[in-house]
């Protein structure tokens, strides 16, 4: 097991490699560069050639493509990410203050939306064909095609207009900062965002249970004389949880995804709303960390997800 | 008749019917048996002809369209009849029974142990389930039984998983899950089909020792012949959810009353006969569960076939313990030349 994980995350090193190269690259490729992103154009106007040529020499970007791409992930690995073009803030500084917003919400939803999913999705297997089974398929279906910025708009019409239970906006007020008065800010951002793959995790525990259900090992469980839940639960699904943790893992990047429009649709201030400002003011140091960082999330959820499936399905360690 | 208290089971006039798209598919139509302590019945007959239900049934191991629509399936525990057909499916009576006093091996080991949990586990359940041993007991015990069925290095293998078996280990397993709490009765559904040849005779000895040291009674299901004159102590042959022929092994074996037993023996090639010997295949192939013959339902394929087997044959008894199904069976009895 433990050289198995070992291997995963030495395998980890030239994705990452690789990806930085991609990110690097296409920053590479956009029009202008960081001096004619700096100077405003009535200046660049007024500037030689020779002057440039100065300036860029300055922020060395007459070096090689693959010497800068060399220098920049050297500062990238001992923590440098550059400035944001904005204000010229630190890009860790951003990072430290966005970042636990972004965790917290995704995290909630990703908890939401496994536990919710797995246990209506093995529910409904087990009461199949009941109306409790076709109605949550019927919502389900729903829950996977409307889009979630609908869903947010919707939740925020009724819970926080209309019904003025639940704020409109934000993660918290100054001055109040004690997990009860966090609550009520999360809840509806996180239901939403988890609305979508709460419905996706459910439909398939279903199908993965119900597949589970007519396998022979079942039978075998059955004629040993246990009691249904323990077939049902102990040997059923457990083996169903093996897809249902692989489709949560590929969600995940839809999870970050969905998290910068919800975070748009309730200001709540996480990466993904700086996000959507860096590419607004063209800030592209910003854009390309917060890029280079969503990768980073998704390989590492990909790998706690293979762990995870080691963990459960003893025949993926030897492979 | 064997006295009733030499028997572990017995099965009355069972019908256990399918009911899909709204049409039925008899197929359990009136069997009765009986499993002696001790002794090997083995139920033979081509694919679908109802031997695999008439094991779930006596197990209640029967899928959701199915139920026992008439007849007693009686077990004679020690302490007094049981009728398994009155019990609920999963109820708690009927999930005492299970693994306890009736245990069940299936035809393919490879499918039939859950793979995300140790060999180890999975005998344990029963045990836990039926006994009240420790869990430090119950590990022992569990070492001892795969000791017992000759798997070596026990008290390492019993942490292994399922995928780390060969396909005759992994049936060895699942015998010393079905034996683990001393059942009376063991019901084997072609135990070996999905082994090879070498494997086969080794399961099989291990069945016969056991049967010998627990008298458990053993009910096996197979279409093998060389297995039936091998291990069985009684033979019931089984045709479209019938039992056609029934008695002991020599009875059966020996001097086959029944057109379809008879057609069924001379189908098979016999070792050491040579290359030449005359194998004549049954002609034509089972009907439509759905589509049956009115009569005899073998009479579309038999050789023998009379007006009268457009009426279905009373079930006749003669010699004691041999019992056919046929109008004819008079001219096919062995001094009836």
């Amino acid at each position: 097991m433990l050289t198995y994980v070992i291997r995963r995350i030495l395998l980890l090193i030239p994705m990452l490699l690789t990806i930085s190269f991609l990110v690097y690259t296409a920053l590479e490729l956009t029009p202008g560069d960081a001096v004619s992103a700096l100077i405003n154009p009535e200046l660049a106007s007024r500037l030689t050639e020779a002057q440039f040529y100065e300036l860029r020499e300055s922020y060395g970007l007459n070096k090689s493509f693959i010497t800068r791409y060399g220098i920049w992930l050297g500062n990238v690995m001992q923590g440098n990410f550059g400035h944001s073009l904005a204000g010229g803030v630190p890009i860790s500084t951003i990072f430290l203050d966005r970042l636990p917003a972004t965790l917290e919400l995704s995290l909630v939803a990703l908890f939401f939306s496994t536990v919710l999913g797995c246990i209506l999705g093995t529910y409904s297997a087990l009461k199949r064909g009941s109306i409790t089974d076709s109605s949550l398929t019927v919502i389900g279906m729903v829950g996977v095609s409307i889009p979630e910025f609908f869903f947010g708009l919707v939740a925020l019409l009724i819970f926080a207009l209309n019904l003025g239970w639940l704020p409109v906006g934000g993660r918290l007020l100054p001055g109040y900062e004690t997990i009860w008065d966090r609550i009520p800010h999360i809840v509806m951002p996180a239901m939403v965002l988890s609305l979508m793959m709460t419905a996706g995790v459910m439909r398939y525990a279903r199908s993965s249970m119900l597949d589970a259900l007519t396998r022979d090992f079942i039978t075998t469980a059955r004629s040993k004389g246990l009691p249904e839940w323990r077939i049902n639960l102990l040997h059923g699904f457990r083996v169903a949880l093996t897809p249902v943790v692989v489709l949560i893992g590929f969600r995940l990047p839809v999870l970050i995804g969905g998290s910068v429009i919800i975070e748009q649709v309730f200001q709540w201030p996480g990466l993904g709303n700086e996000f959507i400002g860096a590419v607004r003011g063209s800030d592209y140091p910003l854009v390309m960390m917060i890029a280079l960082f969503s990768v980073f999330t998704v390989l590492m959820a990909s790998l706690i997800i293979d762990v995870l499936t080691a963990l459960i399905d003893p025949r993926v360690r030897l492979s | 008749m064997p006295r009733t208290q030499d028997v572990a089971l017995s099965v009355k006039n069972l019908k256990t019917y399918f009911y899909t798209n709204n049409r039925c598919n008899k197929a359990v139509n009136g069997v009765s048996f009986e499993i002696r302590k001790g002794k090997t019945l083995c139920i033979v007959g081509e694919s679908g002809c109802g031997k695999s239900v008439t094991a779930s049934t006596i197990m209640q191991l029967l899928p959701a369209l199915s139920r026992i629509e008439q007849g007693q399936v009686t077990y004679h525990s020690d302490s007094g009849d049981v009728h398994i057909e009155k019990l609920q499916r999963d109820g708690k009576e009927m999930r005492a029974i299970r693994g306890s006093e009736i245990a069940m091996i299936f035809q393919d080991p490879m499918t039939a142990l859950n793979p995300v949990y140790t060999i180890g586990f999975q005998i344990g359940e029963s045990l836990k389930y039926h006994t009240d041993l420790s869990t430090k007991e119950i590990r022992e015990k569990t070492i001892d039984l795969l000791r017992g069925m000759g798997i070596s290095l026990p008290e390492m293998r019993v942490d292994d998983y399922p995928h780390s078996y060969s396909g005759g280990m992994r049936q060895r397993a699942m015998i010393a899950m079905a034996m683990s709490c001393n059942p009376k009765i063991l019901i084997a559904d072609e135990p070996t089909t999905a082994l090879d040849v070498t494997i086969q005779s080794q399961i099989f000895e291990l069945m016969d020792k056991l049967k010998a040291e627990n008298e458990t009674a053993i009910m096996l299901i197979t279409h093998d012949m060389g297995v039936v004159a091998e291990l069985a102590d009684d033979v019931a042959v089984m045709y479209m959810g019938n039992i056609v022929e029934a008695g002991t092994v020599d009875q059966v074996l020996r001097h086959p009353v029944h057109p379809y037993t008879r057609a069924l023996l001379k189908s098979i090639p016999v070792l050491g006969r040579g290359r030449n010997q005359d194998i004549q295949p049954i002609a034509g192939s089972t009907p439509d569960p759905y589509d049956r013959p009115i009569g005899c339902q073998f009479a579309p394929r038999c050789k023998h076939r009379i007006e009268a087997c457009d009426v279905m044959p009373q079930e006749v008894t003669f010699n004691g313990t041999q019992r056919v199904m046929c109008w004819r069976y008079k001219e096919f009895l062995p001094d009836a030349g």
